[in-house]
């Protein structure tokens, strides 16, 4: 692939290298770490590989908080792949830094047609300062506060739709004596804190950028998003938590916690786990408390009101890495194409159901995509699915602001300011103001660079 | 020189050349090519800058160093201290044959061969706050703690958990020690001393704690040149304690990389090393 | 000894006993309990499982039952693909309820067999030959080759990970695969071979003089000697040589991290555990069975060699 791969191809001239030596080799990383999703990716490679001899698709999981740096390793050592699979914020900040091959994303949305996009999901990827697209939407996901309805009902709460049912309910359920807690925010310095803390915040309309660009994001409004932040965490589990405290509401002893709509699986694995004990077993269960009936009582809010209604998800998208090798660019291309065909995005999207919505409205709207083998949508309602798939179409995320984007959003992100800002606050107990200084400070930092 | 002396030398050099190329090559020219890398700004694809003692300048001007430095300071005062008088303590306690003692000593030599990464999960389910046994255990049993903590997760904590955790691992190198010393006091010595009316805290002080003066020396200097470059047991246990190895770490391959800063920081951490081991060579291995 | 003899100083004793056994065996006890735990189970303070769960052993250890893996309809249908060959299909469907590449444990375990008892060879041979070099022979530089040697020893990897990274970057081995399994390779080696030269040194220098020289007059040459007289007498040193150089490979986190993290067919069982971990993979009963199962061969081997690190053998030379 570059003249770096030829030298070490000499080095290990001796090495069993000769299968590798004909094909046209597409590079693919893939943020999806769980095993049976990467397995279901590798058939459709597989099959794409039969249907196309002489290109092999490579593909390597990557942990999605090591791919920053990965990418950023990857492009020192002239090793970046063909194609990763990531978040547009991150697609945005490749982009800044001019590693990544938007003209080919470009050609690749007009040749599949530009209107069966979503149209929120693409201006989420688009670079205002290249005019073009930087990334290729693939799927998305929203979140939301998972709660347990029955506990709420029970207590005469509202749902938490709001910052003030937000809030009251996490006081309520806060019981430490108990061991049992309100809430589930982050408050560890990773990505998931970012993503809880996001919604919150586009609900107060506090945002990074004004629409010319400039950084707002030190404000009154963001205060009292940070403020209310931290007061909530007070009713998280001890310490520093992250999306791994998930197991505690499998286990009964949470009342609310932010998730993507990935969770669908997880809860419905311990469902499985559950169907697979005696009724005896049961009766043992001292300390344990498992609710074979978890699953009933779990709902989704996905829309938290302040100054407005935001709901906050995740766009994915194909993004391509700048590469000389022409052959490479063609057989990535054109795998993309595949992937975006209707059995791979329907297969694609039921590896994660509620995880992986599709980007493409034609597909989203069918019965093959609504028909998830284990039900899931159906126990929703398809019209609540296409609801909140058509979400897509108003989409929210700091980096765009009245339809223009800001890369340097996506520079933000990936180096963790906000993370960092809400650990200082929440679990630093450092005053909320200071935080938001330093964190202005160092988002100054990354806009001058 | 004969020629036999001048045949056993080169036989000697013979065999000795392969261990100093890789020891040349691999440890002491890196040691010196650091030194060389931190006057520069060094990405991670080797490319380079000359910067002169700028790094070094933006690391006295960090204040993280310092928070590290003290957080390496804490961890060695603790894990020195503990594994110490742990050592010292399963040495008495262990020194008697008695039924079983060799199961006991099995068991207890566990902790240091396991490898860091499997008992880590162990550590790290056993502190945590609504599910671990510890929490249970001071809350809801033995009521000392008044609520749940997050040991682990909370930095400040952490630190003594990990200090804990090396205790645990690395008490019976200290037990082996001082043991193999302890057994080698004369019985004399303690019966004349129970004759000059000291009874068994009294023969401790009087007969025991002297013989042991230099093996816990040794001890001490050992823990201390080991923990100094710790990085295993803390990162992958609590990676929120930032020593100084975490610290280095941190700078060379996440975030933010800059490796002629990491450079710098091993480079005064060398130093110190130094010290230590100049200490161990003169006055232990005395050379 | 304080007052054992007393019923209390008895009791004291045993008490005592029981402390510092538990202490040491908690966590081992809390790994094993969790990873036999049913998810439900995990909020349970108590050691002992409601209900025996051995399903990550078989997982990890691919002694599942060739479960009927349903082929989801969406893939069924990516493979109803007419263009597709039925071979071809055959075998791309045989790949995915073969099932076996979840947590691919035996390869991990294999890479790092491979690392750690590869390099505690070479170590071993390296250092059995510096070892006599420096103990038994007399030659001008050998007093400060002896005392380099224990410098290097307490040099830890920590102040080795920039420049050793750079240099291998600077050869062009850190951006290939096989090439930064190489640098590794040659790392655990350096990693050890001090170890066991001054282990080796110091049980040498204690094998009489005479032995040799009586083989010497009998015809034999040095070489001769050594092989013949010298090695058959340190075999249970080393072996434990050997063993400690392999616990110490096995146990390796920090540079199989640096160097191997991208390239997870590389992985040795430490990284791959700590990816797990950080991955959405992570089931506590899946990590937990992981970390009992590669600590298993440690403690075989250490109940093998622990005879040998009894009563201060090891003399202050053990790492760690």
């Amino acid at each position: 692939m570059k003249i770096n791969r030829f030298s070490i191809g000499l080095v290990a001239a001796s090495l069993p290298f000769s299968s590798l030596v004909n094909a046209t080799t597409v590079e693919y990383w893939t943020t999806q770490t769980q095993s049976d999703r990467l397995q279901t990716i590798e058939i459709m490679a597989d099959v794409f590989e039969a249907l196309n001899p002489g290109i092999d698709v490579k593909v390597i999981a990557v942990d999605e908080n090591d791919m920053p740096k990965q990418i950023a390793a990857a492009a020192a050592a002239d090793t970046l792949p063909d194609m990763i699979e990531v978040g547009s914020d991150l697609s945005l900040a490749f982009a800044e830094e001019g590693i990544v091959d938007a003209k080919s994303s470009t050609e690749l949305i007009q040749a599949l047609g530009k209107d069966r996009f979503y149209a929120g999901a693409l201006k989420l990827v688009e670079s205002a300062a290249l005019n073009e697209y930087v990334s290729v939407p693939y799927s998305g996901w929203v979140q939301g506060i998972w709660y347990r309805a029955d506990w709420f009902k029970e207590a005469g709460l509202a749902p938490p739709t709001t910052w003030e049912a937000i809030e009251a309910a996490a006081k309520y359920f806060y019981k430490p004596s108990e061991n049992q807690y309100g809430i589930l925010v982050g408050t560890k310095a990773d990505n998931y804190a970012e993503q809880c803390y996001t919604q919150f915040a586009l609900s107060n309309d506090a945002g990074q950028f004004n629409s010319d660009g400039e950084l707002i994001f030190n404000s009154s409004a963001q205060k009292e998003v940070l403020d209310f932040y931290t007061n909530l965490a007070q009713y998280n589990p001890p310490g520093p938590q992250s999306w791994r405290a998930r197991d505690y509401y499998l286990q009964g002893k949470l009342a609310m916690f932010f998730y993507s709509s990935y969770i669908l699986d997880d809860i419905a694995l311990a469902e499985a786990a559950a169907s697979s004990l005696s009724s005896e077993n049961f009766k043992d269960l001292k300390g344990a408390a498992f609710d074979p009936d978890l699953a009933k009582n779990t709902r989704l809010a996905t829309t938290i009101t302040n100054k407005s209604p935001s709901s906050f998800g995740t766009l994915v998208g194909f993004t391509m890495m700048k590469n000389d090798n022409k052959e490479e660019v063609q057989a990535t291309k054109a795998f993309i194409q595949y992937m975006n065909e209707k059995d791979q995005v329907v297969a694609y999207s039921h590896m994660a159901v509620g995880g992986h919505l599709p980007m493409l409205r034609d597909i989203a709207e069918t019965d093959e995509f609504l028909n998830d083998p284990k039900g899931i949508f159906a126990q929703y309602g398809k019209e609540s699915i296409k609801e909140i798939v058509a979400g897509f179409d108003s989409i929210k995320n700091f980096s765009v602001v009245d339809g223009k984007t800001f890369p340097k959003s996506g520079e933000i992100f990936a180096k963790q300011i906000i993370p960092r800002m809400i650990y200082r606050a929440a679990i630093e107990k450092e005053p909320t103001q200071t935080a938001l200084d330093w964190a202005e400070k160092q988002m100054q930092t990354v806009i001058t660079e | 020189m004969t020629p036999l002396e001048r045949a056993e030398a080169r036989f000697g050099w013979k065999l000795v050349a392969p261990t100093i190329v890789i020891l040349g090559l691999l440890i002491l020219y890196p040691l010196m090519y650091n030194v060389y890398l931190s006057f520069f700004d060094v990405q991670l694809n080797g490319s380079k800058i000359f910067v002169g003692l700028e790094n070094y300048i933006k690391l006295l001007s960090n204040t993280d160093y310092y928070s590290a430095i003290a957080t390496t300071s804490l961890y060695l005062f603790g894990t020195v201290v503990g594994t110490t008088l742990l050592g010292l303590a399963m040495a008495l306690l262990l020194r008697d044959p008695f039924m079983g003692r060799g199961l006991v000593n099995a068991a207890i030599m566990l902790p240091y061969v396991a490898p860091v990464i499997s008992v880590v999960f162990g550590w790290q389910f056993l502190f945590d706050p609504i599910s671990g046994v510890v929490n249970y255990l001071f809350v809801d049993l033995l009521g000392l703690w008044s609520e749940r903590s997050n040991l682990i997760g909370d930095p400040d904590s952490a630190l003594w958990v990990v200090v804990l955790f090396d205790i645990w691992k690395h008490a019976p190198i200290a037990y082996l020690l001082i043991l193999s010393k302890l057994v080698s006091i004369s019985r004399d010595q303690y019966e004349a001393a129970a004759i000059d009316g000291y009874g068994p805290i009294g023969r401790f002080f009087h007969v025991t704690l002297p013989e042991l003066y230099f093996v816990l020396a040794t001890v001490v200097l050992l823990r201390l040149i080991w923990n100094l470059n710790r990085f295993e047991d803390v990162y992958l246990l609590a990676p929120n304690v930032e020593t100084l190895p975490i610290f280095t770490y941190y700078q060379a391959f996440t975030g933010v990389i800059d490796q002629g800063l990491a450079a710098a920081t091993s480079v005064i951490q060398l130093g110190v090393l130094s010290i230590f081991i100049w200490f161990y060579i003169k006055k232990i291995m005395k050379w | 000894m304080l007052g054992k003899k007393t019923i209390k100083g008895r009791i004291g004793f045993a008490l005592a006993i029981v402390l510092l056994v538990s202490f040491s065996l908690l966590p081992f006890a809390q790994i094993l309990s969790t990873s036999l735990k049913h998810q439900y189970d995990w909020g349970n303070p108590s050691l002992i499982p409601q209900s025996i769960n051995l399903d990550a052993y078989k997982e990890l250890l691919g002694v599942t039952e060739p479960e009927q893996v349903e082929i989801p309809a969406a893939i069924q249908k990516i493979l109803n693909n007419p263009k597709l060959s039925e071979d071809k299909k055959q075998a791309i469907a045989a790949k995915y309820t073969a099932n076996d590449n979840l947590f691919p444990f035996g390869k991990y375990m294999l890479n790092s067999v491979i690392f750690s008892v590869g390099a505690a060879s070479f170590s071993l041979v390296f250092s059995v030959m510096g070892a006599y070099s420096i103990s038994r022979l007399r030659f001008k530089g050998q007093v400060v080759i002896q005392r380099s040697v224990l410098f290097v020893y307490m040099v830890g990897g920590v102040l080795l990970m920039v420049p050793l990274y750079q240099m291998a970057m600077n050869v062009g081995l850190a951006s290939s695969l096989w090439g930064s399994a190489f640098c590794l390779f040659l790392i655990y080696i350096v990693q050890t071979l001090p170890v066991g030269m001054y282990m080796l040194g110091n049980y040498f220098r204690g094998i009489p003089f005479a032995l040799e020289e009586a083989a010497m007059m009998d015809g034999c040459s040095r070489k001769e000697a050594i092989i013949k007289v010298v090695l058959p007498l340190s075999l249970p040193m080393l072996a434990t040589v050997f063993i400690y150089c392999f616990i110490i490979g096995w146990n390796e986190y920090l540079f199989a991290s640096v160097f191997l993290k991208q390239y997870p067919e590389f992985h040795t069982l430490p990284l791959a555990l700590q990816e797990l971990f950080v991955s959405k993979n992570a089931i506590w009963d899946r990590i937990m069975a992981a970390s009992m199962l590669t600590l298993a061969p440690i403690v075989i081997c250490f109940l093998f060699a622990s005879r040998f690190m009894k009563g201060g053998k090891t003399d202050g030379g053990v790492k760690g």
